[in-house]
């Protein structure tokens, strides 16, 4: 056997699929755990760290590795930092390569959703603080997410937040290179996405915090666009149309449309109990000019991280249902909790069902992406 | 803030942290070592083959040395350039495939996997991995015999020899940080002629064809690249960048040695050398991996072999647990008996 056959063998063995948790058109998901080294050990202590393992089904595409898979891959094997989830291990499978993912039991989505838990403004200061530094990271590298909203941020069961799905990431491009402007889901997309802006930066990620950030305080989704004109609409109506002195050139955009002039009201007025370091920084994340939008760097210093409240620990952050009964389930052994818990919460870019308002990317890119990157939990596959 | 910062990992720069930096950095001697092993393990694997195939027929057979496989591997490389004008692909997708190619022949020999084969596919995964895809079927008809599969059934194997590592940190890129950084220098107050860089930038694609990136970092290359033009604008910045007169001794050092590399290493070798080691290659290929030998027919068969084993076993196991359900499943759903889909069985 060859030696890098062999290699990947031995990798293969390091991880043990548990059960599968999801599964897909092109991927599969599985709870798994790292193997036990030494048969000694106790039977009840380590039973390895738990991972998610993605297996993504390669045999099927007519151009082989899907461009999803290799961002996912090139950007997450470069990047570690506690705010980044982590790629622990890739190895392949006959046809398939399977990503072994650390183990992550919610995301911000299901915490925002979750109506019986009560989010303090030092709560809030922590999931955006957590968010800026793992995004400052990532820009730092010179990567572009694309594709920032609450059920891409991961929550460990420490409370740590972890930026995930690479699936749509980039490097910065040299400027007056063509990007796509199809990337970011429509609720957290900017306008200068929407107007079909070919050359950005990294201010497109940067508007999708400052999304993120007003649905934390609101519970509801800030700027929810039933189509990409009603998103601009949307946006319009929340803070106002750009003028042509506070975004110079915008009306020049490939895709540029009027729909509509609506007045800017005072973003006091929507958020309430919000101070005033909270409105000054969220409403730098929403200007509309990008080069004027602040930078994850700059965030990272923002007064509202330094007055108080100061921001909560991540273990002491509101935890949803779902990650009560795994942490529960966790300090159990897993054998005896196997087939035994519910399983409505699960590793990384894969989460469990999510009753409410399905977040797509409805755009062209959408049809064309191939891996399937939200796994449809609705039926429930039989243990594997 | 939200946690007091971790002290236990101390601050590296972002180079430092790449995978080309933690993986992929080998000394002279680790290359020479590195090939030299994957040279003999190689040998002794076809030699045994052959004499399992037919007993003494691999007496006499004139195997390539290590020398040889960087030979033809660098006769490769030459190719890739090739292809990449004929495509029109950036630069960057051709020093990624450049590097692929490199690496892959730190973990492959040229025996088992003929670089004809894997120059394709690295190219055609650095495309997608440098976010410049095209559809294989437009990248196969635009290169002469070439099917689909010539390309795709090497696409894993070179991804996993790549450690699935995609991220390349490139000299060009590194040469025009250094042309913006120099036009910095106080002492030029003129501006600095673009033949400079352009004759700069054609060492960086001369070195290409050498060792040096997986010796040195980029920005060492792209400065020594510069040094090969400009002597005194790359000392000059060299000085303005490092304090200690013996930090500025030491990167010259490296510099020189980078040089002496690039000028006497970074030429094509002519296709009349290749050429002899390329017909003796014809001759001690691994025939495990030439389909249609009786050696590649007998491992296939061997590994179909496994793979009917476990499916059977796997259908033996769903019948003992069906049977052994003592309510039946005809109410249940109907499934066949293996899940074809469902392929985990890894173990």
């Amino acid at each position: 056997m060859d030696a890098v056959e062999k290699a990947n063998e031995e990798r293969q063995k390091r991880w043990v699929k548990d059960k599968k948790v999801g599964e897909g058109t092109y991927a599969v998901v599985y709870q798994g755990r790292e193997a036990v080294r030494e048969p000694s050990a106790p039977r009840d202590a380590a039973t390895g760290r738990r991972v998610a393992i993605k297996k993504i089904k390669v045999g099927q595409f007519k151009d082989g590795l899907d461009m999803s898979a290799i961002r996912e891959v090139k950007y997450l094997r470069e990047l570690k930092h506690q705010n980044v989830i982590e790629l622990l291990d890739v190895f392949s499978s006959k046809t398939n390569l399977n990503l072994v993912l650390e183990f992550l039991d919610s995301d911000l989505e299901m915490i925002i959703k979750d109506r019986a838990l009560v989010f303090l403004p030092a709560d809030i200061k922590s999931w955006v603080a957590m968010t800026f530094r793992g995004l400052e990271f990532c820009h730092r590298n010179f990567i572009l997410h694309r594709d920032l909203k609450p059920n891409n941020l991961l929550i460990a069961s420490d409370g740590q937040l972890k930026i995930a799905d690479f699936g749509l990431a980039r490097d910065f491009a040299d400027p007056g290179y063509k990007m796509t402007c199809q990337v970011i889901t429509r609720w957290y997309r900017p306008p200068e996405l929407l107007f079909g802006s070919r050359y950005y930066g990294s201010a497109v990620d940067i508007w999708s915090v400052g999304c993120i950030f007003a649905e934390l305080m609101l519970r509801i989704p800030y700027l929810p666009g039933e189509s990409d004109m009603d998103q601009l609409k949307t946006t319009f109506r929340a803070l106002g149309t750009p003028t042509e002195e506070e975004w110079p050139g915008h009306t020049k955009l490939p895709d540029y449309i009027t729909v509509g002039q609506f007045p800017k009201p005072p973003m006091r007025d929507l958020f309430t109990a919000a101070s005033a370091d909270t409105i000054n920084l969220l409403s730098k994340c929403l200007v509309y000019e990008p080069r004027k939008r602040i930078t994850a760097r700059e965030a990272l210093s923002h007064p509202y991280f330094f007055a108080l409240p100061y921001p909560t620990l991540p273990p002491k952050l509101p935890k949803c249902s779902a990650q009560l009964a795994a942490a529960a389930a966790a300090a159990r052994p897993l054998e005896e909790v196997d087939g035994n818990v519910e399983m409505n919460s699960t590793g990384p870019g894969v989460k469990a069902k999510n009753t409410g308002l399905k977040r797509k990317l409805t755009s062209p890119e959408d049809a064309k992406r191939s891996i399937a990157r939200r796994l449809d939990f609705t039926k429930q596959t039989p243990g594997s | 803030m939200t946690s007091p910062a971790a002290p236990s990992e101390p601050k590296i720069s972002i180079y430092q942290g790449s995978t080309q930096f933690r993986n992929w950095r080998y000394s002279a001697e680790q290359l020479a070592q590195t090939r030299q092993t994957l040279n003999e393990v190689a040998i002794a694997a076809i030699r045994k083959t052959f004499e399992t195939d037919e007993s003494g027929s691999s007496q006499g057979v004139a195997f390539l040395t290590a020398d040889e496989e960087v030979l033809l591997v660098k006769l490769y490389i030459s190719k890739i350039t090739q292809l990449c004008g004929l495509f029109r692909f950036p630069e960057e997708v051709e020093a990624t495939a450049v590097t692929y190619l490199k690496r892959f022949y730190l973990k492959n020999t040229v025996m088992d996997w003929h670089p004809k084969n894997v120059m394709l596919t690295a190219l055609f995964l650095a495309t997608k991995t440098t976010n410049n895809p095209i559809s294989l079927e437009i990248y196969t008809t635009h290169i002469p015999k070439t099917s689909p599969s010539d390309v795709l059934d090497l696409e894993f194997l070179v991804a996993q020899s790549l450690n699935f590592e995609f991220a390349i940190w490139h000299a060009h890129r590194a040469l025009w940080g250094l042309w913006l950084d120099i036009q910095n220098l106080s002492s030029y107050t003129e501006r600095l002629d673009t033949e400079i860089y352009d004759a700069a930038l054609n060492h960086v694609r001369a070195s290409r064809l050498t060792d040096v990136e997986l010796r040195f970092s980029p920005s060492q290359i792209a400065l020594a690249s510069l040094s090969l033009i400009q002597p005194e604008l790359a000392s000059q910045w060299m000085e303005s960048k490092l304090t200690s007169p013996s930090e500025v001794e030491g990167l010259a050092k490296t510099v020189e040695v980078i040089k002496s590399i690039v000028v006497s290493q970074g030429l094509p070798p002519s296709v009349e050398s290749v050429r002899e080691v390329d017909r003796r290659l014809r001759l001690c290929k691994n025939p495990e991996k030439v389909p249609g030998t009786k050696a590649f027919l007998a491992r296939k068969m061997d590994d179909d072999r496994l793979a009917a084993e476990k499916r059977s076993k796997k259908v033996a196991d769903i019948q003992r647990t069906e049977n052994g359900d003592p309510f039946g499943n005809e109410l249940g759903q109907k499934r066949g008996l293996v899940d074809y889909d469902d392929d985990d069985d890894d173990d």
